[in-house]
């Protein structure tokens, strides 16, 4: 555990040396404030569901900027020579990429509480789904991350690592569209496989284990390609 | 240069005196059909300093991948201090300082921050890190940039900050894929000073493709062309070495 700190330390001060953290963070919370007074004035009703899917949309959009340099920078700079040379398990130097990234999202969303802030002060929310809502972004954003990272693992190119992400997470978000022209059991399958189809319920305040099973295990699943991709000498 | 022996690998050593402290094995790298490296067998004795001597893409480099771990060799086996590269890998790496070719580094990081990860990351204890920067950062003469970010170094200043991060844990093995590439006269005087000092007390494998350089700083030699092991000899019983390679070729 010791190795996972440290190698998470260098990742956070390798994220917060560079300017993609930065504008990240100042990109989403400015799209995300002007949203939340566009719709706050124009609704006038006391509800962030509708904060949360614009959350879904720009996470899906800037996560892969995040996650793009996590191995691909270090391949880039020849630098993963001396991280697998090291006595160090690929799984850590994979998890503390990973958790360096989530840590920034979670904070990115964290400071998006000022709006149910907002919303608690002047009107009457109803607060289970604002919990639920960020316990689906919470969920959401370590499923976009593992992949992010696990994209980052298999090209020394932040720009291919970035498209390949974005790619795969439009995939798994239209899969359920995708589903109904196949037919069964391909279609139970694809959507199943559907991002806001496992989304949407926990963003409106309906909690069910298998949503959340579902962001884990293809989270767990992308985190151990990305070990597995590193162990290929 | 004071001797570089900290108390925090000293119980790690498992090895006789008499043993060598690398044993390659019949060792091959092929990617797809195409070999990088066959049948390579060699042996290092402690404190020798061997030169891996070839023309670029001859294997060298390939090789110094395997022994640290960051190449599986797709046949053969390959020991280090008594430990499989690839049944034992973490006793393995534990045993290496190595140094490739590019000299990579942490650009986000100062140099004391930068040794101080490395030296972490290979297994030293927070509370004796300290004491082994300043160990290293003394022997190379380090002290005036240890607060200098790394972008900022000079190629020189690089390759001993490189050759630090090596050092800083104390290994019993030293890997260095062309050490003294790229840098000027004095430079590389000095990288060989270093070398020769460490001699004895460090198994050293090194890579050159400058005959001269080999002679000066190895203890003994082996010519790799194409992927082969062409021979190996010992520099002070081969007085010309150029004549010598170019048999083999």
């Amino acid at each position: 555990m010791r190795m996972l700190a440290l190698l998470t330390r260098k990742e956070l001060h390798g994220t917060f040396t560079s300017p993609v953290a930065y504008t990240v963070a100042t990109v989403f919370l400015l799209v995300l404030g002007y949203t939340f007074s566009l719709t706050l004035f124009a609704t006038k009703v006391a509800n962030l569901t509708y904060i949360f899917h614009q959350m879904y949309v720009l996470s899906i959009l800037l996560v892969p900027v995040l996650t793009m340099r996590a191995f691909a920078e270090e391949r880039r700079g020849d630098t993963l020579e001396l991280l697998l040379t090291a006595p160090v398990s690929e799984i850590w130097i994979v998890l503390a990429k990973f958790l360096a990234s989530y840590a920034l999202i979670l904070g990115i969303y964290a400071l998006s509480t000022v709006y149910a802030v907002v919303l608690g002060a002047y009107g009457s929310p109803d607060w289970g789904p604002i919990y639920s809502g960020y316990l689906a972004l919470a969920l959401l954003a370590a499923l976009l991350v593992a992949v992010g990272v696990a994209m980052s693992s298999l090209t020394e190119n932040q720009v291919v690592a970035a498209s390949g992400s974005l790619g795969v997470f439009l995939m798994l978000w239209f899969a359920d569209s995708v589903g109904y022209l196949l037919p069964q059991p391909l279609e139970s399958l694809a959507v199943g496989l559907s991002l806001i189809g496992h989304f949407k319920p926990l963003a409106t305040g309906s909690v069910f284990l298998s949503d959340a099973g579902y962001f884990l295990s293809l989270a767990l699943l992308a985190l151990f390609l990305a070990s597995r991709r590193l162990a290929e000498r | 240069m004071a001797r570089a022996t900290g108390p925090f690998f000293s119980h790690l050593a498992n090895v006789s005196e008499a043993e060598p402290v690398i044993v390659a094995a019949g060792v091959s790298k092929r990617y797809g059909r195409t070999a990088a490296l066959e049948s390579f067998s060699l042996e290092v004795s402690r404190g020798e300093v061997l030169c891996l001597l070839g023309p670029n893409g001859s294997g060298k480099t390939t090789f110094l991948r395997m022994l640290t771990g960051f190449l599986l060799p797709s046949a053969g086996s390959l020991r280090v201090a008594g430990h499989d590269v690839v049944d034992e890998p973490m006793a393995a790496r534990r045993r290496i300082g190595y140094v490739p070719e590019s000299v990579p580094m942490y650009r986000h990081m100062k140099v004391r921050e930068f040794l101080a990860f490395m030296a972490r990351l290979r297994g030293v204890p927070p509370s004796a890190v300290g004491a082994a920067i300043d160990r290293v950062v003394h022997a190379l003469s380090l002290e005036d940039r240890l607060n200098a970010p790394i972008p900022t170094l000079s190629r020189g200043y690089r390759q001993r900050v490189a050759l630090a991060q090596a050092l800083v844990h104390d290994p019993e093995v030293l890997v260095l894929d062309e050490p003294t590439n790229g840098l000027d006269p004095r430079q590389i005087i000095e990288t060989r000073n270093l070398i020769r000092s460490l001699a004895g007390r460090k198994t050293i494998l090194m890579t050159s493709h400058i005959l001269a350089e080999v002679q000066k700083t190895a203890d003994r030699v082996a010519v790799l062309l194409r992927g082969r092991l062409k021979g190996v000899r010992s520099v002070s019983s081969t007085p010309d070495l150029e004549e010598w390679f170019l048999s083999l070729a």
